[in-house]
């Protein structure tokens, strides 16, 4: 269990950062998600194009999209476990602005993930600036392909897979042609990580990922899936044609990964793992609250409904659903926080929740740190001291397990979160199936969870290739 | 078979297929936009004028006077496609089942024998109540010949689309309850908007509340939980018929799906894994059919133990409607989820139906009050 060994190496200021960080976000509940989640909902429903400018503006007020962005790199340097225990708390809510947040997190966890310091402090201060200014600027993941969804996400596939977004490499940066889809948040942001191949006949040694603007030539929005749920949270389509992406804003490219000990296929996977590690357990903070905000509907309707001549609540059978609904809630929320501790030990968050970075990030103010920090990070040397630390001096253990956790957490919680919204609807009947009383809302946006950061079939494969697979020399994974 | 002839049956069950591929399918998206999109008006004439809403009516009240079986062949069929224009047959079939059962053929016939279009002949009733177990019930009082209804019925099914609607209302202060018919163009009635709902777009519900409406008896005071339970047992059949036809239509496009699409250089149907959720749902499919033709011959026949049979399918069925569309969802991938294909409106249209005439846990305890203990 990573939390036994996590737990004495952990800084003790993150349990109290970590409680501030659920009040703020019960507070923006009250105030902001409580007061509009049918009405963004029903809008969506009437107009499925619509962009909730309203929402991604107000959360940028309240400073969310640099909570979690580290204090070196300008932002408000909040643990970044305590991002699942946000999102949960917004999720059990709603989860298409617990996604309008939470996703804007994937795409930082991905720029975080290339350890291109220059190019993190680059991004990262964009955001921050955009708070400043009231223009919020969110970071997406672009890596889905109309023809390819697995297959991006495991370089085991990548060789066979219909991939198609090309990167050419020519004087000064790449040329990139192609077509990203499903991309949350993709046309309420600004920066758009985007994955691309320098040869389409081996992808998965000719990754690389760069930084694309809204507004660069050849670059533009496609169409607006029309999803079941969630919907709030835009699924966008993003097109590249002839896009020039200059030298500086590629995060990492097959000549840096050269220099790295590991094989590109192997980097890149190991970058891929790095982001999934972390965001999966964020999925999983997801359905948490999905599976929450199921219970709470549930548990209303049974405490003021009565069922042949009795409260619900006072059937047996139905206080017995709703311990199991409470069960499911709470396996899911430790699935996710064990992942943290993994993640914390061996992953992402590894170098910053070490004690004495923890508490000098923590304690240096602001102002001395945007003073210095940028100088040192926009030097190739610190790129270079960061990815030999995270990427060559992380084993292979260490990265089977915060990605074998990722992935159990993923599948885990988000089927117990669909469950729960099964439950509820069992429950409530009728009542369950109006859009004013919330069950069915989370009914639809819940099942996405089941789909997105890799499908759950992919994340059980990962699970038996990290936590089973290495023992038995005979197995293998993706190719029966 | 007592009830329409097996060819009698085959026949039905093709036009309901034709139809379904035809009229339903196409506009499936666009019509599940309703409320915020239009209405499929002429859909819902056209299965009118091809007596989709005459099935189990009577022959003397200008029905086709077959059984259950034939309602839920042609429920299943047009579920595959869309289970709205089959939520909106069972609706108006329940309602005149109930009257059936209660005796009050001459009223039915009053309105099926006048109506001039499908609008007339429709009548809302909340089918997605037991009014037994939760009493979402309006009041009644008697006046001189006259019952007088006042309060609120929630989430009235065709309350916006049909003339008449069937309420279930209060005369005295016991357990019990009666049905009346109402005129929905009485003044003292007022209908929501149509309810956002989880499935059944375009076969709207609505909150009704009355102020002094005039209400018919249906039957005999106090007995509307009689009629409601005849009802519902032959009932149950047609509703598990709505469930078989969303898993078949899933199943169906999941298939299709995963020999078009490639994963690792190869199609998507060859790998195991996807195998073993296709397999799972093909089972569920074929153990379905089999429950669900035993019970409807058994419904049908008044065949030994008919209820029994009827309302374990129905459960049965239901559940299995419910894990099979997630699946189906699961096969697609993202895909699944968006409104191009119609795997997410089956996985809301089988949790919908699955709440048809009651809450399902007490379904299950019902039965074992019923037909075990």
């Amino acid at each position: 269990m990573p939390s036994l060994q996590a737990i004495p190496k952990s800084p003790r200021w993150m349990i109290r950062e970590t409680q501030e960080v659920i009040a703020i976000a019960r507070k923006f509940n009250e105030e902001v998600v409580k007061p509009y989640v049918l009405t963004l909902d029903r809008k969506m429903h009437e107009d499925p194009d619509y962009l909730p400018w309203d929402f991604v503006k107000k959360a940028n007020e309240w400073g969310l999209y640099t909570m979690w962005i580290p204090k070196l790199f300008g932002g408000r340097g909040y643990n970044m476990a305590s991002m699942s225990v946000f999102v949960e708390e917004i999720g059990s809510v709603c989860l298409s602005m617990a996604n309008l947040i939470g996703v804007h997190y994937l795409g930082v966890a991905t720029l975080v993930a290339s350890w291109n310091t220059r190019l993190i402090d680059r991004i990262c201060r964009d955001v921050v600036k955009g708070e400043k200014t009231g223009e919020p600027c969110l970071i997406t993941l672009a890596i889905t392909e109309p023809g390819a969804g697995t297959d991006v996400e495991e370089m085991d596939l990548a060789d066979k897979g219909n991939i198609t977004c090309k990167a050419e490499k020519v004087p000064g940066g790449y040329k990139l042609n192609g077509t990203k889809i499903f991309i949350s948040n993709g046309h309420v942001s600004v920066w758009h990580m985007t994955i691309a191949y320098e040869n389409l006949d081996k992808p998965s040694d000719a990754t690389i990922m760069v930084a694309v603007k809204t507004g660069m030539d050849g670059f533009s929005f496609g169409r607006m899936e029309h999803k079941m749920g969630q919907k709030g949270c835009p699924a966008s389509e993003l097109i590249f044609k002839d896009c020039f992406v200059p030298d500086d804003l590629v995060a990492v490219d097959t000549r840096q990964i050269d220099k790295l000990n590991r094989s590109k296929k192997d980097t890149m996977q190991q970058i891929i793992d790095y982001v999934v590690a972390a965001t999966r357990a964020g999925v999983a903070g997801f359905a948490t609250g999905a599976a929450r905000g199921a219970f709470d509907a549930a548990i209303q309707f049974a405490a003021g409904t009565k069922v042949n001549g009795k409260l619900l609540i006072n059937h047996e059978w139905a206080q017995c659903m709703l311990a199991e609904m409470y069960k499911n809630v709470s396996l899911a929320r430790i699935s996710y926080v064990e992942t943290n501790y993994a993640n914390n030990l061996f992953g992402m968050y590894k170098l910053l929740q070490l004690k004495p970075v923890y508490y000098f990030l923590k304690i240096v103010p602001h102002f001395l740190l945007d003073k210095i920090a940028p100088g040192f990070l926009n030097k190739p040397f610190m790129t270079w001291v960061f990815r030999k630390l995270q990427l060559d001096f992380q084993t292979d253990e260490d990265f089977h397990c915060t990605s074998g956790w990722g992935s159990l957490a993923k599948f885990s919680a988000t089927d117990l979160g669909i469950k729960n919204c099964h439950m509820a609807l069992e429950m409530m009947g009728q009542a369950g199936l109006r859009h004013d009383r919330y069950a069915e809302k989370f009914f639809r946006d819940a099942k996405l969870l089941q789909i997105y950061e890799g499908t759950n079939q992919l994340n059980r494969l990962n699970v038996f290739k990290c936590f089973m697979a290495n023992d038995y020399p005979q197995a293998v994974v993706f190719e029966e | 078979m007592s009830k329409g002839s097996h060819r009698e049956l085959k026949l039905l069950g093709n036009a309901a297929a034709d139809f379904s591929r035809k009229e339903l399918a196409p506009s499936r998206e666009e019509n599940d936009k309703y409320p915020y999109g239009a209405f499929f008006d002429t859909v819902i004439n056209k299965a009118y004028t091809i007596d989709f809403f005459h099935i189990i009516l009577p022959e003397d009240a200008g029905g086709m006077g077959q059984g259950m079986a034939a309602l839920s062949v042609v429920l299943e069929h047009i579920c595959q496609e869309d289970s709205s224009l089959g939520g909106i047959i069972f609706t108006c079939s329940a309602a005149h089942e109930i009257m059936k059962a209660a005796g009050s053929m001459d009223v039915l016939s009053q309105i099926t024998d006048v109506a001039e279009n499908v609008n007339d002949f429709l009548i809302a009733f909340p089918v997605f109540n037991n009014p037994s177990e939760i009493p979402h019930l309006a009041c009644a009082r008697k006046d001189g010949d006259r019952y007088i209804l006042t309060g609120s019925i929630e989430y009235m099914v065709l309350g916006n689309i049909a003339a008449k609607a069937l309420v279930p209302a209060k005369i005295s202060d016991d357990n019990t309850f009666s049905f009346f018919l109402v005129d929905l163009k009485d003044k003292g009635i007022s209908i929501s908007d149509p309810i956002l709902s989880l499935g059944l777009h375009a076969c709207p519900a609505t909150d009704i509340s009355f102020q002094d409406v005039n209400g018919i008896l249906i039957g005999e005071e106090n007995k509307g939980k009689d009629y409601f339970n005849a009802m519902a047992e032959k009932f149950h059949v047609a509703a598990a018929a709505m469930s078989q036809g969303i898993m078949k239509g899933a199943f169906k496009e999941a298939l299709a799906y995963t020999k078009g699409r490639f994963q690792g250089g190869r199609q998507i149907v060859n790998w195991s894994e996807m195998k073993m959720i296709l397999a799972n749902m093909a089972v569920k499919i074929k153990v379905s059919e089999m429950i669900l033709a035993s019970a409807t011959v058994a419904v049908d026949e008044n065949g030994n133990g008919w209820r029994e049979c009827a309302k374990a399918a129905a459960i049965h069925i239901q559940e299995l409607a419910c894990d099979l569309t997630t699946d189906g969802i699961q096969v697609l991938g993202g895909v699944g989820y968006m409104k191009d294909f119609g795997q997410e409106k089956r996985f809301r249209d089988a949790k919908h139906i699955q709440a048809i005439l009651g809450l399902a846990p007490l379904k299950k305890i019902d039965y074992l009050e019923n037909f075990i203990m």
